[in-house]
């Protein structure tokens, strides 16, 4: 019977264990055996958790202004386990964001983003960028007001930008103010057009990394005759999928002890005496209020640029000047100043 | 008596030339087609999404200029709910002796409140504070010089008309 199914499929489907074994084994380097060389897996692992449970909202949520905070309310209060999925939905946001900062970090510091994985630098870029976006879209959905005066501040961020900024804010709100449409936007930026994009990119992603091979790393307490690398499967799968199991606990605990509740409803007519958007844009939002406008819209695009083509720049100092190391101390300045920033923006109400 | 007979060695030179001439025309044919059908569609998309909704605003009526004194203010709400001080500063009868002011931050759209302790009008988005005919006294608005905006007035007839927003949003 069971030769008989195999036969079936095998009729049909020409291809072998063997063949997806050797397919799926990608020599792993050593040092991925330490853990905080796996956190690219951890966001790719939080991305499908997103996907899923943002399914599940989107079966109860109503994306317009009338209704959108009820419908969250019903989720939260109502749809059995619904506090749950919202939870791990937000938690999971918060956590892949983390995870999507700490990555970009340790391949900045290890100096994995240098010849010849540039290109791969900057789609991972592109994928911090659209994380950061999509979390945006996703808290503007609650519609509670922090919702409300995130989404009109970020519109008028797009308006400061010289030429383009007006063209972009009424495209983004669907008008030149937050309208009845302006919800149904963020919806499908957030729910379809954000993870289609993403999904793209992490093709691209990953399949870079597997045409090139991950950077290999030795560490000086390895003894010189072990092998440099594993084996993928089963190896190295096991470890993804012990991460895997490690996330979901994690996420159910913070779900569970510290559920997401819901905030005032939305009133375009009163800004809260203090507002503030999640943590993640805490260093805009404190540079936002140190500078002028499109001082700190422009400058805050020129950073942005600079982390793009910063492989470019990085090559560059290290052939034509004597700092070769330069890179590690211009990332303990960036670092410090995002950690700064950040905890200044937390401690203080304005 | 011309020769038109063509040499069967003539024949087979020209035919590659033909093929890579049609070749080419049919090239450029299907990529203008592709050019012209997709961009067609990109343009169709681009007007869908760009919105075709103006401001909603409208000419509502505030008061007679008669019983508008110099110094005094006027707390108006208009239809969408906003609070609008409109103040008369001068006697010259024109509609410049009026302000309006709304209560949108000019730095990136927040609403400000009036703190009466502190006699400013207060962002608490990026702590920007202007006085009391919308000049800034501090924060962004202060570094780029931006004033709180104003609504539009007119007079008609001796009465005095303001623009604002007439529909709210839930």
């Amino acid at each position: 019977m069971v030769t008989a199914v195999r036969n079936w499929f095998s009729e049909r489907l020409p291809i072998s264990g063997v063949q997806i074994a050797e397919l799926t084994n990608e020599p792993v380097p050593n040092h991925l055996k330490r853990w905080w060389f796996c956190l690219g897996g951890t966001p790719a692992y939080l991305f499908v958790v997103q996907i899923v449970t943002g399914i599940l909202l989107a079966f109860y949520y109503q994306p317009a202004p009338s209704t959108a905070y009820e419908s969250i309310r019903t989720i939260t209060h109502d749809v059995s386990y619904g506090w749950y999925i919202r939870s791990i939905h937000k938690w999971a946001a918060t956590l892949m964001i983390a995870a999507v900062i700490l990555h970009q970090m340790r391949i900045y510091f290890t100096g994995a983003y240098r010849k010849p994985r540039e290109i791969n630098w900057m789609v991972g870029m592109c994928l911090l960028l659209c994380t950061l976006t999509i979390g945006f879209t996703g808290y503007s959905l609650v519609f509670e007001q922090l919702s409300y005066w995130a989404a009109t501040v970020a519109a008028n961020i797009c308006d400061t930008v010289p030429f383009a900024g007006v063209f972009f804010k009424r495209l983004l709100l669907a008008g030149d103010s937050y309208n009845a449409q302006t919800l149904p936007r963020f919806f499908i930026l957030h729910a379809a057009v954000l993870p289609a994009v993403m999904i793209g990119l992490l093709v691209i992603h990953i399949g870079i990394l597997r045409l090139q091979g991950i950077t290999e790393f030795r560490f000086e307490d390895e003894p010189d005759d072990k092998p440099p690398t594993f084996n993928f499967f089963p190896d190295h799968f096991y470890t993804e999928l012990t991460i895997g199991l490690v996330l979901m606990i994690l996420l159910s605990v913070l779900a569970t002890l510290l559920p997401v509740d819901l905030g005032p409803k939305a009133d375009p007519l009163t800004t809260p005496e203090v507002i503030k958007p999640e943590w993640w844009f805490y260093v805009s939002f404190r540079w936002l209020k140190l500078f002028s406008g499109t001082f700190a819209v422009v400058s805050s695009g020129f950073i942005v640029f600079v982390m793009f083509v910063w492989p470019f720049i990085d090559g560059w100092i290290r052939k034509h000047t004597r700092y070769t190391e330069a890179s590690v101390w211009i990332g303990i300045v960036g670092v410090f100043l995002l950690v700064g920033l950040t905890v200044w923006e937390a401690v203080v109400e304005h | 008596m011309m020769n038109t007979e063509v040499s069967e060695s003539e024949t087979e030179a020209a035919e590659p030339k033909r093929r890579s001439f049609l070749f080419a025309v049919s090239a450029a044919v299907m990529a203008f087609g592709l050019t012209a059908g997709y961009g067609m569609f990109a343009w169709l998309v681009g007007a869908f999404l760009y919105p075709f909704r103006g401001s909603g605003d409208s000419w509502q009526f505030l008061s007679d200029l008669g019983s508008f004194g110099v110094g005094e203010s006027v707390t108006y709400q208009s239809p969408a709910g906003q609070k609008i001080v409109v103040t008369r500063l001068s006697d010259a009868g024109t509609v410049g002796d009026f302000i309006a002011l709304s209560s949108v931050c000019p730095h990136l759209g927040c609403q400000v409140h009036w703190e009466s302790n502190n006699a400013r009008f207060f962002c608490p988005c990026h702590n920007g504070a202007f006085d009391k005919v919308g000049k800034p006294l501090s924060g962004p608005p202060k570094d780029s010089n931006q004033t709180l905006p104003q609504y539009a007035l007119q007079i008609k007839n001796d009465l005095l008309f303001i623009e604002v927003p007439t529909t709210s949003l839930t």
